[in-house]
């Protein structure tokens, strides 16, 4: 019962952010510079397009069914015409969609699984290098700007020694048969994946460190030594088993700051991505495109967090269960 | 706890020490980057060849032989005035923030020659600059010419430009010389295809830059202001850093920068954390509804994506860096005020409030004296630690696009370096710096912060 209402819970207000975002978006891409109409028709488009966008968006209601139309539409993905390619957003999205998933699916999956493994080296050795090497990459992902960590690494292994490519997701013209377009897809995924990986394993490293340490000081552990179980055991078993909740909440919990940081990688390596789309939407002041995209970033943060929520609902006894708490 | 017991356990550890000796590295910088560097950073362009480098890589027997360029100003007091004929008065004037020399001719015949001598470094110049702005006002009777000329060491003179006879009442002129320019070839004898860069600068040593000032005796009195001379023989290596694509000195924009780095985290953290004190306080000690709200909307900020909203808003509000640093600020407060929140609930139960609520202590008074004094340590160890994080979004904004073109921050410098072609050049120099300094920096603060939460938590002493 305490866990349904936890949800439900969660659920009211995962829709009253989605509200704010709707809100926020109509707002804000209204009173951007020029008059409401010019952030949805562009004079490069044809009279009949901008009959369309017009009719589309209610353009000659009032304000407030205006917004209403709006909402209407943002949830049905429909955000209007590119103002660049006069092609609806939707589809450009789309195209680049596949893009940015695969680049930060692999990037958090590397990241996760290296700064991991770290942090358990890092806890069962004391003292170690491993743990000295942890603690500064942990420092260095908070204080290394990720732009300019990426900014060396395009320096060193694309410029300098010119070993992988400079920008792109793919050669052109792409090889052919499918064995060698792999190779060129994941040789252009390389190094972007790579940047990523190395700012987001410091952390997660940092993280799984402390929680180690903790969980390695408690009663049960020191039960498990005085029964004689091999240590190996009793880190990967009793230890890490322990600290594996957090680290599912934190997974969820981190991905609004990844979605986020596609923005600057993308643009760093020139990747089709959503995040790129984004940037370059809002500095050319193509706004049925920036409004797309950032609806789609908002919309993938809203749910990421509202998952994390209800791991840590379902891992978390107290709250499963209704005892203590709040 | 005293102050001096603070001051000896943060004494006691390493990385707040070393933090604090990298934040003073960098305040000194900021405090005297005029001193540091006598170009501005970004209004002085073509001090050498675009994208030239760093002057010592002429150590590297690769780049000995580099040309080693030379710029400068000469300001109004750094002419050595003679006068060679009449009575000539000279004074300093200031007109609109620069300085000018006045000269001030009496009627009848008059002629000042202004020199200056400076040590020439390099070897055979291939392009020469000259600029000078000067204004001159005379009675209508007034006739005065301005000629420019140049000593080699070996006391040869060169005269590449002169004025036409100045007649009317009142004249601003702005003279210009390159030595590409085809009439100051031709002033030198040179044809065409000459090169009057390499017959002027052959070779280093001292050379003397000549204006001479004459008035025919017929004329009436004339005044002559005159102003900050430019010299630019550019060079394929420059200064400390080398330059930009634009020829402006890349260590004024690495030093003016850290003005802005500093200027920006702090006041952003500043605001942040004010922000989240107050919301903080508010919500743990009023409660009920207010709590509840004040802690949703802490919710709904933290759940947005940041870089997205902050690039959209920064768009919208236009690029300045104060919109920056409210910006980052208004994204910035809600972990200090959930913090200071779950302080102020643990010292709302505390028998010296309860005792202050009973002796009939308003609401805002027990917040502000009470309450306020008691999370103020804590609220300091997370303002350190909010500035590197707003130092870091300020560059992040900057190198997309979103910073203030106008201020040579670090964030700029990188975009610069990424748009015009830093890295096809493989221009570590210009990469580098801007990118090491937003590191340390960051760094700094949190080396710091980190300790100072170490001290000043009361969880972290009990362990």
């Amino acid at each position: 019962m305490h866990f349904i209402r936890y949800i439900l819970k969660r659920l009211v207000y995962a829709a009253i952010i989605l509200f704010f975002i709707l809100s926020f978006n109509f707002l804000i891409f209204r009173v951007m510079p020029g008059n409401p109409v010019g952030t949805l028709q562009s004079p490069n488009m044809t009279p009949e397009m901008k009959q369309l966008v017009a009719e589309q968006y209610g353009l000659d209601k009032p304000l407030k069914d205006q917004y209403f139309i709006y909402i209407k539409n943002l949830l049905k993905f429909e955000f209007g015409y590119s103002f660049q390619t006069r092609r609806p957003v939707k589809d450009e999205i789309l195209e680049r969609l596949p893009n940015t998933l695969l680049l930060l699916g692999t990037s958090t999956l590397l990241s996760m699984i290296l700064g991991i493994l770290m942090g358990i080296f890092a806890a069962a050795r004391r003292g170690s290098v491993a743990e000295h090497l942890t603690i500064g990459s942990g420092l260095l992902a908070y204080s290394v700007p990720t732009f300019f960590l990426q900014l060396l690494l395009l320096l060193a292994f694309a410029f300098f020694w010119p070993i992988f490519p400079i920008r792109g997701t793919m050669s052109i013209p792409p090889p052919t048969g499918f064995f060698p377009l792999l190779v060129d897809r994941l040789h252009h995924l390389a190094l972007p994946a790579l940047s990523l990986t190395i700012i987001g394993a410091g952390s997660w490293a940092l993280y799984t460190r402390n929680a180690m340490s903790d969980a390695l000081c408690q009663d049960y552990i020191l039960t498990a030594k005085a029964k004689g179980l091999a240590p190996r055991r009793i880190l990967y078993h009793h230890a890490f088993r322990s600290i594996l909740p957090p680290i599912v909440t934190l997974f969820f919990l981190s991905l609004p700051g990844i979605i986020g940081g596609a923005v600057v990688t993308e643009s760093i390596f020139s990747w089709p991505g959503v995040g790129r789309y984004l940037l370059s939407a809002t500095l050319e002041a193509n706004y049925p495109a920036a409004q797309g995209a950032f609806y789609l970033i908002a919309l993938a943060t809203l749910i990421s967090n509202l998952v994390a929520d209800l791991a840590y609902g379902l891992v978390d006894p107290r709250i499963r269960v209704g005892q203590g708490g709040h | 706890m005293t102050f001096r017991s603070f001051a000896k356990q943060y004494r006691q550890s390493r990385p707040g020490m070393v933090g604090l000796g990298i934040l003073l590295f960098f305040v000194v910088i900021a405090i005297f980057a005029p001193l540091l560097t006598s170009y501005d950073p970004l209004k002085d362009m073509n001090l050498a060849n675009r994208m030239a480098m760093p002057a010592w890589f002429r150590i590297f027997p690769k780049y000995r032989d580099a040309l080693q360029g030379t710029a400068f100003h000469i300001t109004a007091d750094e002419w050595d005035v003679k006068t060679i004929e009449g009575e000539i008065e000279t004074a300093f004037s200031e007109q609109e923030g620069d300085d000018y020399l006045q000269l001030n001719f009496p009627e009848g015949a008059g002629k000042v020659l202004l020199t200056h001598t400076f040590g020439y470094p390099s070897d055979t110049a291939t392009v020469f600059e000259i600029g000078l702005i000067y204004g001159i006002s005379q009675l209508d009777s007034g006739n005065a010419a301005l000629s420019f000329s140049i000593v080699d060491p070996n006391g040869k003179t060169y005269s590449p430009w002169k004025s036409q006879n100045h007649r009317s009442t009142m004249e601003v002129r702005k003279f210009s010389i390159d030595s590409r320019d085809m009439r100051v070839k031709t002033a030198l004898g040179l044809g065409p295809f000459g090169d009057a860069a390499k017959t002027v600068f052959t070779s280093s040593g001292e050379y003397s830059l000549n204006i001479l000032m004459e008035k025919t005796p017929e004329s009436g009195p004339v005044t002559i202001d005159l102003g900050k001379m430019t010299f630019v023989v550019p060079g394929e290596v420059h200064g400390v850093l080398g330059v930009d694509h634009l020829g402006c000195d890349l260590w004024s924009q690495l030093a003016y920068g850290t003005r802005f780095a500093l200027l920006i985290g702090l006041s952003a953290a500043f605001i942040a954390v004010v922000v989240g004190t107050t919301i903080g306080i508010i919500s743990g000690y009023v409660g009920g509804f207010i709590d509840e709200i004040l802690m949703r909307l802490a919710d709904i900020m933290l759940s947005v994506p940041l870089l997205p909203i902050l690039i959209i808003l920064a768009a919208f509000f236009g690029k300045s860096i104060w919109n920056t640093v409210i910006l980052i600020a208004v994204f910035a407060w809600m972990g200090t005020a959930r913090m200071v929140r779950s302080q102020t609930l643990s010292l709302r139960e505390q028998t010296f409030v309860e005792a202050a609520r009973a002796a009939g202590a308003s609401q805002t008074y027990i917040m502000w004296h009470h309450i306020m004094p008691n999370v103020l340590p804590l609220v300091f160890a997370s303002l350190v630690l909010l500035i590197p994080s707003a130092i870091l979004f300020e560059s992040t904004l900057s190198f997309l696009g979103f910073g203030d073109p106008s201020t040579p921050t670090w964030g700029n410098m990188l975009q610069n370096a990424q748009n015009f072609g830093a890295f096809t050049r493989l221009a570590w120099w210009w990469i580098l710096p801007p990118g090491l300094a937003i590191t340390l920096l960051a760094m700094a603060f949190v080396l710091i912060g980190n300790t100072l939460n170490e001290i000043l938590d009361p969880r972290h002493q009990e362990r």
